[in-house]
Parts: C-alpha cells; structure tokens; sequence
C-alpha cells in the first residue's frame, strides 16, 4: 500500500523541454535583474563622497532626539515593517500598503523556500548521494501552505486596494499636471503608464497564482491534505462549482502556469529598471536618512559653489532620487505648489531623477517625462540649478520642510534645494529685492539696510536700560534677529517682551550694535559665505559677552543657532521665548492666568518640524487661560506663512494666493478670535494677510508674549 | 578694447552723520564706507561691454576706507585688475578736482579706450568727475549715460536729458563717460567669489603725486539744513486721527 505523502509535484503538467524553458527564462531574468542592480548600486557608490561622508552618520550624545539625531538602524527597520511613514498621513492608503507589503514578503519567502528545496537541496542531493531529498512534504508543505495563502490573501487584499485607487481616485496627489509648465508642453503619459503597469501587473501576477493554485486541486481531485491549501481549495472548489471539471483545470492549468510564470519572470527583471525598484530602494533609503541635514545644512561641494551637474549629487542623494514613488504627498502638502508658485518637491525629485538616470546610461522603463524640445529634465547637458530645474522653481522655496516631514522614503528635499540655490547665488541669478537684502545684511549686518547702531533703537521708551551683555554677566543672552530689532510693529512686541522679562527678575541682555543677521536663511537662500560670515561676526559679538545661555525671539535664528552654530564653536544651550515663557508659568514664578479668549495658534516651521518645540507655547496659551482650538494644519503638518528661506526678501506678487492668507482662511473657519503668533515674521506676515482676506475685526493676530502680558502684567495691551 | 573703470568710497548714507568738530566735514571716524552706486553702475556696464565683447576691465580707485573690498568685489564680479591709487591722505575730503587729476595722472600711462565712472557720487552730488577727465585728457566725453552701444571705433551713447528726452550721440575712442545707469541692474558678486578674489588676486598700488594741484574750492561751514517750521504728528486711534484731519482742513477753510 502507498502512503500518503502530504506534497505535490513541482512543474507538476509540464515537460522536460519546459522545464529547460523555464530554467533558461529564469536564469536570462536574473541576469537582467542583477545587471540593474548592481549597476544602480554603482552609481550610488561613485556619487560625489564629501569628507565626512558615510551612509549612516555616527550618533552624537550631543544630537537632540527627532531634531539633529540620526533615527538608529532598528528604529527604521521597525519603521519599513510597519509601514509607519506610509500609514501616518493617509491610513487607507498605509495600511492597503502594509498588507500588499507583508503578503509580497511572504509570497517571496514562498517561492525562495520551494527554489531552496527543489534547486538547492534537491539537486545538490541528488548529486552527492544519488537520491533527491526534499522536505517540501508533510506537516511542512501543509504549513506552508496554509501560512503562505494567507499571505496571499493580504496581498491580493492591499493590491486591490491600491489598484483601485490608482484607476478610479481624483485626489490632486495622483494628478501628474507639473506645477512649472515649460513653454515647450510636456507629456507625462509615459509615467501614467508606468504606474499602471506596475499595480496592475502585481495584481495579475497574484490573481493568476491563486487561480492556478485552485486549477491544480481541482485537477488532481481535490486531495483532502490540500484543505490546508485554504484559499486555492476554495478557489478549486469554485471551479468545480462553475462545472469546470479536472481535465478541464488541468488542461487550462497548463497555460495559465507559463502566463504567470512569464509575468513573475518579466515583473521581476522589470524592477531595477523602473518605478519597481523602489521597492529596494525606498527601505534603504529610510534606513540611511538623516534629518539633521536639513537642520543643520551639509557644505557646498568642494570644486564649486553650489550643484551643477549629477555629478555633485552624493550616494545618499542618489538612492534618495530613486526611492520616490511618485506618491505626491510633498506635491499637496508645498505652500509654493499650494499658491500656485512653479515649485513641486515631487517635481523636482522626478526631473532630478529622469537626468540622473540617462546620465548614467540606465534606461528608465516608463516613467520619464517626454517634452518636444530638450528643456527641463530632457536638458543633458544643462547646468541643474537655472536650467535643468529653472530659477523660479528653486527660488519658490519657503525651506518649510512640510515635504521632508510628510515623504514617507525620507527623502532630503531642502538641503538639495539650497545645494542648487548655491550655484544660482554664485551666477548673481536671483531676484533685485533679495540680491538688495543680501548686500544690505553684508554691508550692515541687518537686511533691513539700516545702520547697525540702531539696532537697539527699540530699547528707548522703556522705563528700565536693558543690560548690555557684553559689559556684565547676565543668565541669558536675548538675540533678537533683524524683524525684531527693526521692523516698526514688531519693537512694541520687543519692548514687551522685555517688560515681561524684567517684571520677573529675570537676568537677560543684549549684544546692541554687535548681533548681526544670525543667517538662517541667508544660509537657507543659498550664500554660503554670507552665512558663514555672519558666523564669524556672530561668534566675536559672544566671544565679548558674558552670559550662560542664548534665547532668541525669531525661531529661525533660534534653529542656525542651535544646529548649525555649534559646529562653529556654539557652546551655549539655546532656548526659545516661549521655551522661556513656559518655564516663567511652570517654576511657579508667574502665576497662570484666567483670560478666557478662545484662541488658535500657528506652529512656525522653524520652531515645529524643525525644533519639534510643539508643547512649550501650548502649554503657555492653556496657563493663561485660553481656549486653544486647533488648525486642521497643526504640529508637525503645520502650514508654512510663506516667509522662510528668504521668501521674505523676494517679490510674492507672481503667487496665485500667498500661503499666509491661504492659513488665514483656514483659522477663520474656526469660531476663534485670536491667532496667537510665536515668531515675528509670521507677525508681520499674518498680520498682512487678515488685511488681505479683509477679517482684521474678527480674527487678531497676537504674539505669545502680547498674552502673557496682558495676563499676568495686569495691562491691557491687547484690545478686541 | 581695454576699459578703465573709476570708482570711489563714500559714507553709508544709511549711518547717522555728523559734522565734525571743525564744522567743514562730516565726523569720519564713526562712519562706514561703501561704493558709490553710480560708479556699480559703471562697472556693470563696463562688465556687460566685456561680457559682449572681450573687453578687458580694469577698476581704478584712490585709497580711501575700506576701498579694498570695493576693489575685490570688482575682480570677484570679473574685472581684470585692479588698481589702487596712493599718495594723498587716506582719510580726508579729496575733491573732485584733485580726485579727477589723480585719476588722470593714473591713465596717461595707460592704454585705454574708454574710461567710465558714475555720474556723480552721492555724498558731494558734484557730477563733474567724467567731465574734468574728459576735459585733463583731452578727449570727448558725456554725461548722464543710460546706454552705451560700441560701433567699431566709435561710441553710441544715450543720454538723459531735461524733460524727460533721451539723446544718441556718437564719439569717437577713446573717451570718458559719466554713467546714470547702466543696461542691467548691477550684478551680484558672493561672499564666497570676493573671498576666492581676495585669496587669488592681488589690488595693485599705484602712488601718485602731484607736482601742482590745482585749484581747490575749500568749505567754509558743512552743515544739516536748519529746521523750518515742521510737521505736526497727529496721534490716537484712526478716527481720531481722521477727525482731526476734518478739522484742521475745516480751520483752512480748505472743506
Ligand atoms: C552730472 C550732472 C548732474 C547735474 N544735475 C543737475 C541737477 O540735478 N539740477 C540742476 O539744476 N543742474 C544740474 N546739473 C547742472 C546743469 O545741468 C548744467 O550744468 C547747466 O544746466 C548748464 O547747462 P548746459 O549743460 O546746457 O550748459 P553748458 O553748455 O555747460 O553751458 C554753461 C553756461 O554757458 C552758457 N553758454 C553756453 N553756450 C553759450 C553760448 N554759445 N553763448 C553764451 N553762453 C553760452 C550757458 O548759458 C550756461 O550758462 C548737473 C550737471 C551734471 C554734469
Ligand atoms: S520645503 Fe516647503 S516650500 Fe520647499 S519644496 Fe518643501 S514643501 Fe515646498
Ligand atoms: S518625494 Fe516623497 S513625498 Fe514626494 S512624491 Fe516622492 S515619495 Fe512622495
């Protein structure tokens, strides 16, 4: 009698010559597939290596978490296993995702457990003992395949989910329109294709193995060991309720298996040379990223001022190209794209990559851009900054990190923004408003073009001097940046900020004529050297002063001055006001207040995504008694007031609708009467834009410490 | 074509100045110094000429403060030499008279075909720099330039003129033009690029001096203009301010 063995035949209808076939097909797709490999692995590895390079940095004790620390390489891969990135902004879409994810990940281990048993282990066995062994038998095969349909339900779940998406979604992410239109038009059919190809070729792939799966056990008579095959005996046992009868599964069977066999073969020589391989590509990206780059700004290239050619881009931003999926999440979230500026993170990524590619000789299956005329990222020999990515579109950037923070492969847009910025800077080819800031800040240290000696002119009015830091010892050292120094709305906001300061006894004082334009974004716009000398200015103003720690009123100043200074030689801790205010209300000093306004307040940039100081002026709007109602935009998505970056410095007229009226819109949707402010800039900026969308009676725009003043200074300094 | 571009320092005007203890200068030891912005003006449109037409540029100044970093950010901007002229007191009032003579005792060992400047400086708002050279030298000269085209051996410049007229007149090579604006708005030169200029280039120094100045106009009294009247500032809240407008136009008789 023979016993059961719980198995089934591999290549189990097909003929030797088939099996010749198959081997032949396989062996030509591995090639191709290595081939792609390892050449993209080339290239990233002959990207431009700066001194410091290394593709994961060393963790400093001195790096702030989530600010300046490089996330650690278990962190991330618990990041890629559960999808995290993908799943926080958009749930569906994630979790679609993670399924299509894992169930892939447990089809491969399928099909790499079967090679291994059959190929390796039965082959090698075969040789060396003359007997083929196998352990794709027993309790094992029913395990496997019992956990291994299941992947394949998640799979074909999280596919069909994003399929559908795919085909049938009108969500503005999916809409490949550029938000830079060459003259010359443009089509982005191809990359349309591409994705279509991709999703629908997975789908097809998975349907045509679960469909040969049902075949095969309805044409070897549904062997009862195979209801642990759950989901193709279910699909099996369709058939047979569809009256298709053994031979006929057996007969169809036959065919189907080479369709899905070409298409697994085809699907997986297609990867390196498509939007497939961010598959590889976007995991290793997540691993290797390293926000602190946009914090804390990496150094132009050593033979140029700025980027020029591929050449430039280094490893990490070459693997970065290569992980966009195209998803568009950057795209929605830009407030240059959203005001209809020429600038789309996603844009810029895709151009970037399209060059990359063909300068490197990889062809792109699909997913490039085709224009009449050689222009944009067609341009081959092109300098990247002005012509393969056009002025305008560089210069739109408000360095508001909304697209580094909401990408989901961690991809670096800023630093890659300003890198190009350098070389426009050092061709001259910028805007007359910015080009004018900029030799004002060289000239006089302040771009307002004032002289530097009145940059304490703000201080007169106050019924006590303010301490000059550099004669005698104080705890902290107020630095206050350019807006607040001399813009004529924003010294009220000055002067009570030090009335505050000095009611609680607290020992501050400033650098008078000596602090200079700390250089953020003079830095952010792309003049190195500029920044560099402020730097130096900077640093000799402290060098003569005598302090213990820095605070800053502008939060942009505040973020060169705690992640880029210290390379400089900073040593000092550096807080903001509101980190000051906070500690004012919570060490008991200040008691809270009870001011009943129903408020909303705005996270600037450089204080939110940039610091992740999200508590510190929540917890002072509930401590003084306001009713805090959030933006839908808040936290980590706030919305940038379109300032940043030295926007401010250039001309905003060409926008369909500046980012600061667009958040105004968005506060005044909400049955609030205050817009409480943490940043002079978004001062002056919100400040415009309530004129602008005509609701200054309704909505007031407050700084932080205006409130803490009228609440706990017991003077009314801010009327309804 | 070689272009001899001259430039000077003057106070920032965006310093508060003040007079000095002798009443016949400003107090120059608290104020900073930076270029004279039609003389930008000149060297932009002598580097968009050299740009068209493989000119070579030279800038020339006198020494005066800080008038080293006017010099290197005219190499960084892509001016071929540069040249500074010693031999008078640094730190004083040169007038346009003596400055003219220096700069022209500086070109008569010179080959040039043209000389620019600005046509005037904003602190003395003398404007005659172009011309005295032009007149020293001997060869033709124009002012208040806003367009210079060159057309073989000669020159087409337009020119302001009263009520709002631009005139085209042609000279011939060499000669001296006194610049309003150039063709393009002065062209932007890094940190970076004048640091590289400041490492890689060298202001050559020149002195000169003068057997005969010639005659000088000497200040007797520099002074702020004295107040008249002034203006009332209204203060208060919008409406406040606006009834009080009504008011005082009423008081007129003006409403
Ligand atoms: C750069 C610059 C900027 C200036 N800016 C201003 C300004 O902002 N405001 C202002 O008021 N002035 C200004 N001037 C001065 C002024 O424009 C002229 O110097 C003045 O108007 C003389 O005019 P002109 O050039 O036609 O005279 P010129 O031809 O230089 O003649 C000078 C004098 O000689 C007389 N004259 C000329 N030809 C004859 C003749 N054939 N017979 C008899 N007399 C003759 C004229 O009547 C005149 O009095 C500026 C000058 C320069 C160079
Ligand atoms: S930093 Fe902000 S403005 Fe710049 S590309 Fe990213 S999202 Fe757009
Ligand atoms: S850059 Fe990132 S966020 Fe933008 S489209 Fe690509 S993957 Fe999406």
């Amino acid at each position: 009698m023979l016993a059961i063995i719980e198995t089934r035949k591999i290549f189990a209808g097909e003929t030797e010559v088939a099996k010749i076939v198959f081997y032949v097909l396989a062996l030509i797709v591995l090639v191709i597939f290595f081939v792609g490999v390892i050449r993209r692995l080339v290239v990233y590895n002959r990207g431009r290596r700066a001194p410091n390079f290394a593709w994961l940095r060393r963790r400093d004790p001195r790096d702030v978490p989530e600010v300046s620390e490089r996330p650690t390489v278990p962190s991330s891969l618990v990041t890629i296993a559960t999808n995290q990135t993908i799943i926080k902004t958009k749930h569906k879409v994630g979790v679609s995702h993670w399924l299509l994810f894992w169930g892939f990940i447990g089809l491969f281990l399928a099909t790499s457990i079967l090679s291994l048993d059959y190929d390796v282990l039965g082959n090698a066995s075969r040789i060396i003992t003359g007997h083929t062994y196998s352990f794709f038998q027993g309790p094992f095969y029913l395990a496997y395949n019992a956990v291994f349909d299941f992947a394949g339900l998640l799979a074909l779940v999280g596919t069909v989910l994003l399929a559908s998406r795919r085909w049938f979604s009108k969500e503005p992410q999916l809409d490949y329109t550029r938000a830079q239109k060459p003259e010359s038009g443009y089509s982005r059919a191809r990359i349309v294709i591409g994705d279509h190809v991709f999703v629908s070729g997975l789908l097809l792939i998975l349907v045509t193995g679960l469909l040969i799966q049902g075949l095969r056990i309805d044409g070897e008579h549904f062997p009862s060991f195979e209801q642990w095959t759950w989901l193709g005996y279910l699909i099996g046992k369709g058939f047979a309720g569809l009256g298709v009868g053994a031979a006929a599964a057996r007969a169809v069977h036959a065919w189907l298996w080479w369709v899905h066999v070409g298409l697994a073969l085809a699907f997986v020589a297609y990867i390196p040379w498509s939007k497939a391989w961010h598959m590889l590509a976007s995991p290793a990206n997540l691993a290797v990223r390293d926000f602190s780059n946009v914090r804390r700004l990496p150094q132009p290239p050593a033979d140029n001022a700025g980027y020029r050619s591929v050449d430039d881009l280094t490893p990490k931003e070459l693997l970065g190209l290569d992980s966009c999926t195209k998803c568009g999440r950057c795209h929605v979230v830009c407030p240059a794209r959203t005001g209809g500026a020429p600038l789309s993170p996603r844009d810029l990524i895709l151009d970037l990559r399209q060059l990359a590619d063909h300068k490197h000789g990889i062809p792109l299956l699909f997913d490039t851009e085709t224009r009449p005329s050689p222009t944009g990222p067609m341009n081959e020999d092109g300098c990247l900054a002005g012509e393969v990515v056009v002025g305008e579109t560089l210069w739109s950037c408000t360095t508001c990190m909304a697209c580094v923070e909401i990408c989901p492969v961690g991809i670096e847009h800023v630093p890659l923004i300003v890198q190009l910025r350098r070389t426009l800077v050092d061709q001259g080819a910028m805007d007359p408003t910015l080009q004018s800031a900029l030799q004002n800040i060289a000239t006089q240290g302040n771009s307002f073009g004032k002289s530097s000696r009145m940059r304490a002119r703000w201080t007169k009015g106050l019924d006590f001097p303010i301490v000059d830091a550099r004669t005698q010892h104080v705890e902290y050292l107020w630095f206050l940046g350019d807006f607040a120094s001399f813009d004529e709305r924003l010294m009220d906001i000055s002067r009570t900020l030090a009335t505050v300061l000095h009611a609680n006894g607290i020992s501050f004082g400033i650098l008078f004529e000596e602090e200079r334009n700390a250089g953020n974004d003079v830095r952010r716009v792309g003049e190195e050297g500029l920044f560099e000398m402020l730097v130096e200015q900077n640093m000799n103003a402290f060098a003569k002063a005598s302090f213990d720690k820095i605070f800053t009123t502008d939060p942009h100043s505040f973020n060169t001055l705690r992640n880029e200074y210290p390379a400089f030689g900073l040593d000092r801790p550096v807080l903001h006001y509101s980190e000051l205010l906070a500690k004012l209300l919570f060490t008991g000093k200040v008691a809270p207040g009870n001011l009943m306004r129903k408020v909303t307040y705005h996270d600037p940039c450089y204080l939110g995504r940039y610091n992740r100081i999200f508590e510190a002026p929540r917890a002072v709007i509930s401590a003084l008694g306001c009713d805090l109602v959030e933006m839908p935009r808040h936290g980590v998505n706030s919305f940038c007031c379109g300032a940043g970056g030295g926007r401010i410095w250039m001309d905003d007229s060409v926008l369909d609708e500046r980012p600061s009226v667009n958040r105004i819109k968005e506060a005044s949707t909400l049955d609030v009467d205050y817009f409480v402010v943490a940043c002079p800039k978004d001062y002056a900026m919100f400040s415009d834009a309530v004129k602008t969308v005509g609701i200054e009676d309704k909505l007031k725009v407050v700084d932080i410490v205006e409130l803490f003043a009228e609440a706990t200074l017991s003077s009314a300094l801010v009327d309804v | 074509m070689h272009i001899v571009v001259a430039m000077r320092q003057l106070a920032d005007l965006v310093e508060e100045l003040e007079v000095n203890g002798d009443g016949t200068d400003i107090d120059r030891d608290f104020v900073k110094f930076v270029s004279n912005e039609w003389d930008e003006a000149a060297l932009e449109e002598a580097l968009t000429i050299k740009d068209e037409s493989a000119a070579s540029v030279t800038v020339v100044a006198l020494d005066e403060p800080d008038v080293d970093q006017t010099l290197y950010a005219a190499l960084a901007k892509g001016a071929d030499r540069a040249v500074k002229l010693t031999g008078h007191d640094p730190s004083a009032w040169v007038r346009t008279r003596e400055r003219a003579q220096r700069i022209a005792s500086f070109l008569a060992h010179e080959e040039f075909d043209l000389v620019l400047t600005g046509v005037q400086a904003a602190d003395d708002l003398d404007g005659q720099l172009a011309g005295i050279l032009g007149s020293t030298l001997d060869i033709p000269h124009a002012a208040v330039v806003v367009g210079v085209e060159l057309t073989g051996s000669s020159l087409r410049v337009a020119q302001e003129l009263g009520g709002g007229l631009v005139g085209v007149s042609e000279l011939e090579l060499p000669a001296v033009l006194g610049v309003q604006a150039a063709r393009q708005a002065p062209r932007y030169a890094s940190i970076t690029r004048i640091r590289q200029a400041m490492q890689t280039q060298k202001i050559e120094e020149q002195e000169v001096s003068l057997e005969v100045t010639t005659p000088q106009v000497t200040v007797r009294r520099l002074y702020p203009p004295e107040k008249q009247g002034g203006a009332t500032m209204l203060t208060g809240s919008a409406k406040d301010v606006a009834t009080e407008i009504v008011n005082i136009l009423r008081s007129k008789g003006l409403v």
